[in-house]
């Protein structure tokens, strides 16, 4: 048997290790977040001439491919020729009841209340006393020792069961949904129409539900 | 002039030749298929966004709903990023002077869009459909992971061909009552195969594996 150079027997080691290096950069990044992916081996037609939803577009000055509508356009099937429907106004008085399109049931409802706990409860609480999770923390931060926390302003947001907002008629809330008040911003670009008249129906409901008085057991019978 | 002879010594390299030159082929052949993988070249991707938003924050502490934000995403294929309208429902208020909101107060002030990166981003010849996935029970945890954890969002899933196909093969896997789509916190083994299955029946569930379904 004749001796093999230490040098070839080492260059074959380094080599050994050397070839244990990719796998392990790879394992390391699958197993880390970073900036620098996707990497696109194969180009395929990941990158097509065209725009999707939200992409940019440098053609425009405000550079969005999808063009935001020209100030007052009305969209389909939303002629606002309906005040009921679309402003909660009857005869020039607020509305008491939902359009004459939608039914007072206990799927409106429903809708309402997932709606509601969607959108609402941040500030207003699941219940509707003002006691959301938003609320508490913007209280905290107004709150603080050293002074409102990067100027948070905060004013508590409103129970709903308070004596000024517990009689409002529904076409109210629901004016107040689209346009907000105050505080408030409107929440009309964020929930469709019908899912506002279905959470002003659930909030008059959460409003009799906390106004257990003779007026709750008649409108508890009136609903069903 | 004399011909070149491998030294005596180069015998005894013979078997280990022959070992390399066996393994080598195996090894290049893994490394590409483990390398080249969609889970290594996409995987975790996480851009710095323009603006520090934690859903961690919003989503985790503060437990907004997604939709309160991507309030298409039941009714659109596109789950929207929100305009910064949204952000300024609260943000007009809260931290209204933050240094990290700069941003946002601009965009709002100009009219100019906020340009976050996104994360998520498919082939441009793929179709994915929000809102069939989230009316029908696929939680948003199946693809993005618990949001509601991250400070800054990456790729929990490698979103590559392969891996939707494991799930449209094999949906009972995936699915859950679609009132607990957007509940992150939840695990999709809560519920029982059986009650998978239900659902896979309840909702007539079919997802299938054309070439169509996903490109067009």
């Amino acid at each position: 048997m004749f001796k093999i150079p230490r040098i070839i027997v080492y260059v074959l080691m380094i080599g050994g290790c050397i070839a244990l290096i990719p796998p392990l950069v790879f394992a390391r990044m699958r197993a880390t977040p970073s900036p620098n992916r996707p990497i696109h081996i194969f180009w395929d037609m990941d990158f097509q001439p065209k725009f999707k939803a939200q992409a940019p577009n440098p053609l425009f000055a405000d550079g969005r491919a999808m063009r935001p509508p020209v100030q007052g356009s009305v969209a389909r099937g939303e002629s606002y020729v309906d005040t009921h429907m679309f402003e909660g106004v009857v005869d020039g008085q607020w509305a008491t009841a939902l359009p004459t399109s939608m039914k007072l049931d206990q799927a409106t409802l429903e809708r309402g209340q997932q709606r509601f706990n969607i959108y609402c409860s941040a500030c207003h609480g699941y219940s509707g006393y003002g006691d959301g999770a938003v609320n508490q923390r913007a209280m905290e931060l107004v709150s603080n020792v050293n002074g409102p926390v990067n100027g948070t302003q905060w004013v508590a947001a409103k129970s709903l069961h308070d004596e000024t907002t517990r009689h409002q008629p529904m076409g109210q809330l629901f004016n107040t949904i689209t346009h907000g008040i105050r505080n408030m911003a409107g929440y009309g670009a964020q929930i469709s129409v019908t899912d506002r008249w279905a959470i002003a129906a659930y909030v008059k409901a959460l409003q009799f539900s906390q106004d257990a008085g003779s007026s709750g057991a008649k409108v508890a019978g009136a609903a069903n | 002039m004399s011909r070149f002879l491998f030294p005596r010594w180069s015998n005894a390299l013979l078997p280990f030749v022959l070992v390399v030159g066996a393994i080598a082929p195996l090894y290049m052949t893994l490394l590409v298929a483990y390398g080249f993988s969609p889970k290594t070249l996409d995987g975790q991707y996480q851009p710095e966004q323009p603006v520090p938003y934690s859903h961690a924050l919003h989503a985790g502490k503060l437990g907004l709903d997604c939709r309160y934000c991507h309030s298409t995403v039941e009714n659109a294929a596109h789950a929207a990023v929100p305009p910064t309208q949204t952000c300024m429902n609260c943000h007009t208020q809260i931290h209204k002077d933050s240094p990290k909101l700069e941003k946002v107060r601009e965009s709002y002030a100009t009219g100019m869009p906020i340009e976050w990166i996104k994360v998520h981003k498919l082939g441009d010849y793929a179709y994915f459909n929000h809102a069939a996935h989230v009316t029908r029970g696929v939680s948003c945890v199946e693809c993005h992971g618990r949001v509601d954890q991250m400070e800054v969002v990456h790729r929990a899933q490698p979103l590559a061909m392969g891996w939707c196909l494991d799930c449209h093969r094999n949906a009972v896997d995936h699915v859950r009552p679609p009132e607990e789509v957007f509940n992150l916190s939840k695990p999709t083994d809560s519920w029982t195969k059986d009650q998978r299955l239900e659902l896979i029946k309840r909702y007539d569930l079919h997802p299938n594996d054309n070439c169509s379904t996903c490109h067009r």
